[in-house]
């Protein structure tokens, strides 16, 4: 069962909830944490048919957003169930939520939104979409209980929603035999016709239709009552929904009749269905007219929830179509406005004017050495955020698009914690008798050793006492250039205070041991820190990565760092895969160190790709040959560079 | 039929005729009509109101406490992705410290009683727009930090909330800095606003202030220590002589006091309250009497 339905602002106001079962506040928090601030876990694309899905701690949720008024619609169930019409349900919800409200939403300066009587429409397409599944499981329909059917007031009915609702729907089925349910998908295309259908025949018909639409209204009164507070509020409210509905009703009308004008394939195969859905529309009204005057209500509100939606989705297939293919003065005058608009600002993007510059985009950032595959990730992360977006007074499109850019790049970069190491070697060593451990991995050839030393250099001039451990016992020469290394440190702490010093075994032992027993060596000498050297590995080379398992379990290093080489292209975003991936289930790396930045002028693209891979920030840059020439990272500097 | 033809339109444009007067006339009133509209509308928008920016790490309570100013009841809030303004009403008995000789009839009383409140997101990706803003603070008026009391008290909370409150100060103190004219800029009052009072692991006001200027030296001290960083060598080369660093506080010695933030035009106070009760509203009395003060 769905336990909780939220509609909420991407400034983080809940507008609207519905909650069936209580689900803690940091189930929603979580997803908008990893997915659309930091972006961990990619969304599939929309039109893989489903909506994208997010699990955690024994929960699912499934969202959908409407980017232009910041809305955000969140579905949380227990993953043990599988519910099929979630989908359906925010789509639906969607189109209603946006069609009632979208006016208030646009209000500036404004969180308010009055949604009061929202409820109802959404236990209705609850109810609708829960019926629809139902119908196909009989067990289901076995279990509910048989009394509930027939002598039911609406009053009853509206505080206890989907089981009471669910014995109703079977009726249905039994009644009228040839499918009275409209399925999901069929559903939306042909309820505009048929509701119009069956509002022209109810007007000819024996003489009580107009008693029966003033009974509808009087009993849907009654009926939102108990959903709204008091009495006085919910007549008031009434008058608003019918006047609402008219307007809604009277707009898809007209964009029925565009719909015909432009397309008469379709609209025969329309009309087809549209009567046959209408001849079993009048076989329910009849039986639910038997049976009792709360099924009215229902059918009335029913009817108002397809127009919005059916108008909502017309709107944007409007849209499409205008784009598409407008009138011959239509589009020549909007071919100049745009130009116009184009040059003062305040145009609407689309995707058709966004193609061209997000091109050009692409092309600018794949020159910076950015691997493709993130290129085409912030491509679309922008051009998300940009359609639908009016340009500001006086730019362009390109500048808009730069900012925009500008904004994404920041956003991937800035790491999200602080990046302090001193802090947390002083942490670690407050806190437990064991050195803080740090190591180094990566692809043969990026700088490990090097850079090891530089970080050496760095604690030692804060006075830190670092051990140096040579995990590298394959490649020759490995462990002599660190002991070079290690003598020239030596000189230069004399000047500059700590101490340290080297930790070997020899060749050919194994790795991960010689790292434990390091960490055990500094424990009892009183080494504050350990920089752990390991070999370099192929990251696609399985046998090599393996390793790094049994490393990290025994090591058990605080912070494990990755080296890669600003010089790299594509291939970073593979490497930082694979060595994020190579420590084991619940150990991931820490950080990035990049190498060689002084190498590539201001194609810095590798930080990027490596950064979009993996999520994870990078910690230091390499820039010179000196032991001095490590630098942090500056977000604003890199992104500069990459825009310029 | 051409131009110069005896009823072509430029002829009957010049000729003294009804028709040609009645057009020019309607041009002549309705144009400036339209214009003013359009101008009164462009216009109108941008009529600016004291803003209050709110800022602070995620899950301190910046929306609650907006939601709160704005409906008067509480509203769920989950995290923030995106700024948001609101208009709010200081509630009644809280009386605007520039209105505070006017009458209750008086509309320059109603009118001053008026602000915005500037909710930005915490998450430390989405700083930015606070960031932003603190850069050309011109229509901010005053700075709120939330901060959830309770998160203080675990080192991580408190290093966080620390460096970015670092960051704020840092940030108005180089705008005093770096102001050329002898006046100064004008005056940024940042409040600390310790969120979550009602619960028991939270720390007292006066417990919240020690611990954050304790917190604040450590981030300063660490900040000198760190590694340059990056700007310089990747874009210059040769300019490898940084412009020098600027420390918060004075010269960055010493412990870091927030009374030392009086020199660069910014008092900073430090007031608990709690958006949310016990499940329902709390109060924030407290808060809404230092926005009082400074509207």
């Amino acid at each position: 069962m769905l336990d909780t339905f939220e509609v909420l602002t991407t400034s983080g106001v809940v507008l609207w909830s519905r909650t069936y079962v209580p689900v803690g506040a940091n189930i929603i928090n979580s997803l908008i944490r990893d997915v659309f601030i930091e972006e961990r876990i990619l969304p599939q694309p929309e039109d893989a048919g489903s909506k994208p899905t997010y699990k955690k701690e024994g929960y699912t949720l499934k969202w959908t957003a409407s980017k232009d008024l910041g809305l955000i619609f969140v579905a949380v169930y227990q993953s043990l169930v599988h519910l099929t019409w979630i989908d359906k349900l925010l789509d639906n919800v969607r189109a209603l939520f946006v069609g009632l409200y979208g006016e208030q939403l646009k209000a500036e300066h404004s969180s308010v939104v009055n949604c009061d009587k929202f409820g109802s429409y959404f236990d209705r397409q609850m109810h609708e979409l829960e019926g629809a599944s139902d119908s196909g499981a009989p067990s289901v329909r076995l279990s509910t209980p048989p009394s509930s059917t027939d002598n039911e007031s609406a009053d009853e009915r509206a505080p206890a929603p989907p089981l009471l609702q669910k014995a109703q729907r079977p009726l249905y089925d039994t009644s009228a035999d040839s499918t009275p349910v409209p399925t999901p998908d069929t559903s939306r295309p042909t309820t505009p016709a048929h509701s119009h259908l069956v509002t022209g025949k109810a007007r000819p018909g024996p003489g009580g239709s107009r008693l029966s639409r003033r009974d509808k209204k009087k009993a849907s009164a009654m009926s939102s009552a108990p959903v709204s507070s008091g009495d006085e509020a919910s007549s008031k409210r009434k008058g608003k929904s019918a006047t609402k509905r008219n307007r809604v009703w009277g707009e898809f009308g007209a964009e029925e009749q565009d719909d015909s004008v432009l397309d008469y394939s379709q609209a025969d195969l329309r009309d087809g269905a549209s009567e046959n859905e209408a001849m079993e529309e009048i076989k329910q009204e009849t039986w639910g007219r038997k049976t009792n005057k709360g099924e009215f209500i229902l059918k009335d509100l029913d009817e108002e929830m397809d127009a919005i939606i059916s108008a909502q989705n017309a709107k944007k297939e409007k849209e499409a179509m205008t784009t598409a293919s407008g009138g011959l003065v239509g589009s020549s005058l909007g071919a100049i406005g745009g130009l116009f608009r184009n040059v003062v600002g305040g145009k609407t993007l689309t995707k058709e004017d966004l193609v061209k510059p997000i091109k050009g985009m692409e092309e600018h950032l794949l020159k910076k050495n950015v691997a493709r595959e993130a290129v085409v990730r912030l491509c679309e992360s922008v051009e998300r955020d940009l359609v639908g977006m009016k340009t500001p007074n006086f730019t362009t499109i390109e500048s808009t698009l730069r900012t925009s850019m500008e904004k994404a790049l920041t956003k991937i970069l800035t790491p999200t914690s602080s990046l302090d190491l001193l802090r947390e070697i002083q942490h670690t060593n407050a806190t437990s008798p064991r050195p803080y451990v740090l190591s180094i991995v990566g692809v043969n050839g990026v700088g490990k050793s090097t850079n090891l030393s530089k970080i050496a250099f760095f604690l030692l001039q804060n006075h830190h006492r670092v051990l140096i451990a040579a995990a590298d016992t394959f490649r020759s020469g490995a462990v002599e250039q660190l002991r070079v290394h290690v003598k020239n440190l030596h000189e230069l702490s004399k000047r500059e205070g700590g101490h340290v010093d080297l930790f070997e075994k020899g060749y050919g032992k194994d790795a991960a041991n010689i790292a434990a027993d390091a960490v055990a060596h500094a424990q009892k000498n009183a080494f504050n820190v350990v920089l752990i050297d390991t070999a370099g590995r192929r990251h696609n080379d399985a046998r090599l990565m393996s390793s790094l398992e049994k490393f990290a379990k025994l090591a058990v290093p605080d912070k494990i760092l990755m080296v890669g080489e600003a010089l790299v292209g594509t291939d970073s975003v593979a490497q930082a895969r694979n060595f994020n991936a190579s420590f084991g289930a619940g150990r991931t790396l820490d950080g990035f160190v990049i190498s060689k930045c002084d190498t590539v002028g201001d194609m810095v693209g590798t930080l990027v790709s490596m950064v979009h891979a993996t999520g994870i920030p990078v910690v230091f840059l390499g820039t010179g040959q000196h032991y001095s020439d490590l630098r942090t990272l500056n977000v604003g500097a890199v992104t500069r560079l990459l825009m310029s | 039929m051409a131009w110069y033809d005896e009823d072509s339109w430029l002829t009957a444009a010049f000729s003294p005729k009804l028709s040609t007067i009645i057009v020019t006339c309607i041009v002549a009133l309705v144009l400036p009509i339209l214009l003013h509209g359009f101008l009164y509308r462009n216009a109108a928008a941008t009529a600016s109101l004291p803003t209050f920016l709110l800022v602070g790490p995620s899950g301190g309570g910046k929306t609650a406490f907006t939601t709160l100013t704005e409906r008067n009841t509480i509203t769920q809030t989950h995290t923030s992705t995106q700024p948001l303004t609101v208009e709010a009403l200081l509630p009644s008995p809280h009386i605007p410290a520039s209105a505070h000789y006017r009458s209750a009839g008086d509309p320059a009383f109603e009118r001053a009683r008026r602000f915005l409140l500037l909710d930005t997101p915490g998450h430390g990706k989405l700083r930015h727009y606070a960031t932003a803003q603190l850069a050309d603070p011109k229509t901010i008026r005053a700075i709120i930090f939330v901060v959830d009391a309770a998160a203080l008290a675990e080192e991580a909370g408190l290093n966080e909330a620390a460096e970015y409150l670092h960051d704020v100060l840092l940030a108005l103190q180089k705008r005093y800095t770096s102001a050329t004219t002898s006046k100064g800029p004008k005056e940024i009052p940042v409040l600390i606003a310790a969120n979550k009072m009602d619960l028991f692991t939270a720390l007292p006001a006066n417990l919240v202030k020690h611990q954050l200027e304790k917190a604040i030296t450590e981030v300063r001290t660490s900040r000198a220590k760190a590694l340059r960083d990056a700007g310089a060598a990747l874009s210059g080369g040769e300019d490898e002589v940084d412009e020098e660093k600027e420390w918060l506080g004075e010269g960055g010695e010493g412990a870091f006091e927030f009374s030392q933030m009086q020199e660069i035009g910014t008092a900073v106070g430090v007031v608990g309250a709690n958006v949310l009760g016990q499940g329902e509203k709390g109060s924030v009395e407290g808060w809404w009497e230092w926005i009082g003060e400074n509207l």
